[in-house]
């Protein structure tokens, strides 16, 4: 579905990625793991048609996104769905506008049926009684619940796109949320998710990319990702035993 | 060759925001008379911009008003000109300092805010969430804020202005003992439709250029707390100078359509 072919990318002065080429099947659960600028929310960002590369080419579903029109891409942008790093909620709308947005935005569903299909979607991630508060009376793990809910609620994206899904909550909200990411992704949906937290890949993703100063050091299973000799992959992975050892203890 | 390079580059960088400023402000403008309209952005804003500004351009307002009009009475009465007061203020206060002033506090306080809103929304990555849900930023954010303020730095200017010359009046009437008479009949003098069309244009013109300064500011922000105190900054310096250019190039075509000698 996604295909990047000697992609690279700046911002000003500063390269991101240089010439990275990998494919990605509609179905596939992969995360994306790296440190910090090293360009991995700017791959979501190259996916969506929200950046533009400085060369190369990014195919979705065959079709060539480089030098698309902003409306041109509102129709491949609808293929996904994505949620980025502490949800993006809109501060001016409460819970329920932000959930109903697109439904206002796109379908003609009255008034009564939007408020059924929000309270739908919100009883799925527990957040019905929430309807009525605005993004600032919500936690981070809250935060992250309704904008994964807003994010499906006019379309049905091919694939989700998670930015940092994880990141700020505690392990408990982390878990929350992981486990809600395998549930949307049930029905042969993909995702792709951008973190830095090994751990928490580990519980969602079948493939991992590891980044480093804008190239791929990684691109393969958890068999590989644990026994991968790079240095930065080891510091990871050495955090991923300590959490392990702490969840075993807990 | 390394600084003719830097100066190059500079010299592309302003190009390019001009070209994506001017385009900002002309898709602003084509905004308003496409679907969707975003009735209740547009509310929101006129509600924030113009009831949210008034009681600080009434308060200002009122003030210039005293303070012109006492230094009009203390120097036109040494002319034995004291007379005149109401005449000059109301000159003064409809053809140029009503809009001028009114256009500051609505840059300095509805600019500012527009600014930094925009540069969190930004931040907050909830512009690129607009667009990835196939909305149009410029529609839902910038055409709604650029209507209101050309709706509502005009009418904030109309309440200023009046408020203006009731505050020279007070002036005029209570401390330079001058008759309220010969004030408001010296001011009805001004009010000719030369004058209140030169002074009702101008807020027009001085409304959309500080939406679209501050519209372009904030969503060119980048680089996070400190990016956005930058943007907001340059928002409300932008508008100020752009203010006074306006004025001046405004002014001066005014006159020459109204048919003004100068």
């Amino acid at each position: 579905m996604i295909v990047f072919d000697k992609v690279s990318f700046s911002y000003g002065k500063r390269q991101v990625l240089r010439d990275i080429s990998f494919s990605i099947d509609a179905r596939e659960r992969m995360a994306i793991l790296g440190g910090s600028g090293d360009g991995k929310t700017t791959i979501l960002k190259l996916i969506l048609g929200l950046l533009r590369p400085d060369s190369g080419k990014i195919l979705i579903d065959g079709e060539d996104i480089t030098d698309k029109s902003e409306s041109a891409l509102r129709k491949i942008r609808t293929k996904f769905s994505i949620v980025f790093q502490e949800g993006a909620l809109f501060d001016s709308l409460n819970v329920k506008e932000n959930v109903a947005f697109c439904l206002r935005e796109y379908s003609r569903m009255s008034e009564e049926e939007i408020d059924q299909k929000v309270r739908e979607l919100l009883r799925m991630v527990g957040l019905e009684e929430a309807m009525g508060l605005t993004p600032e009376e919500l936690s981070g793990g809250m935060h992250r619940r309704v904008a994964i809910m807003r994010s499906l609620a006019a379309f049905d994206p091919k694939m989700l796109l998670y930015d940092e899904p994880t990141t700020g909550l505690d392990p408990v909200n982390a878990d929350v949320i992981c486990r809600l990411i395998l549930d949307l992704a049930r029905d042969e949906k993909g995702f792709i998710i951008v973190t830095h937290k090994v751990f928490d890949a580990m519980k969602v993703a079948q493939r991992f990319m590891f980044l480093r100063g804008g190239s791929i050091v990684l691109d393969g299973n958890k068999d590989q990702l644990i026994h991968s000799s790079v240095p930065e992959i080891q510091t990871y992975i050495r955090e991923l035993n300590l959490n392990e050892v702490h969840t075993a203890r807990s | 060759m390394k600084e003719n390079g830097a100066v190059d580059t500079k010299i592309r960088e302003l190009v390019n925001d001009l070209q994506d400023f001017y385009l900002l402000s002309l898709r602003a403008l084509l905004g308003l008379g496409r679907k969707p309209f975003y009735l209740r952005d547009v509310i929101d804003q006129m509600d924030y911009a113009g009831a949210g500004s008034l009681v600080i351009v009434l308060f200002v307002s009122l003030f210039i008003g005293m303070a012109l009009s006492l230094q009009l009475s203390a120097e036109l009465s040494i002319l034995g000109l004291k007379m005149y007061t109401g005449r000059i203020v109301g000159l003064s206060i409809i053809r140029e300092i009503g809009p001028v002033l009114t256009g500051m506090v609505f840059a300095g306080r509805v600019g500012s805010g527009i600014a930094s809103e925009l540069g969190s929304m930004i931040l907050g990555h909830q512009v690129d969430t607009l667009r990835v849900f196939g909305v149009d930023p410029i529609k839902k954010l910038v055409t709604p804020r650029v209507l209101s303020a050309i709706v509502m730095v005009p009418a904030l200017t109309i309440i200023g202005d009046a408020i203006s010359l009731f505050g020279g009046y007070f002036i005029a009437v209570f401390v330079s003992h001058q008759s309220a008479t010969v004030y408001w009949s010296s001011v009805r003098e001004v009010f000719t439709l030369e004058n209140v069309l030169s002074g009702f244009i101008k807020p027009f013109i001085f409304g959309y250029i500080i939406a679209c300064i501050s519209c372009y500011m904030g969503l060119s922000t980048r680089g996070g707390a400190i990016g956005l105190r930058r943007t907001t900054t340059k928002a409300v310096v932008m508008s100020f100078i752009m203010i006074i250019i306006a004025d001046f190039v405004l002014t001066r075509l005014l006159l020459y359509v109204l048919g003004f000698s100068v």
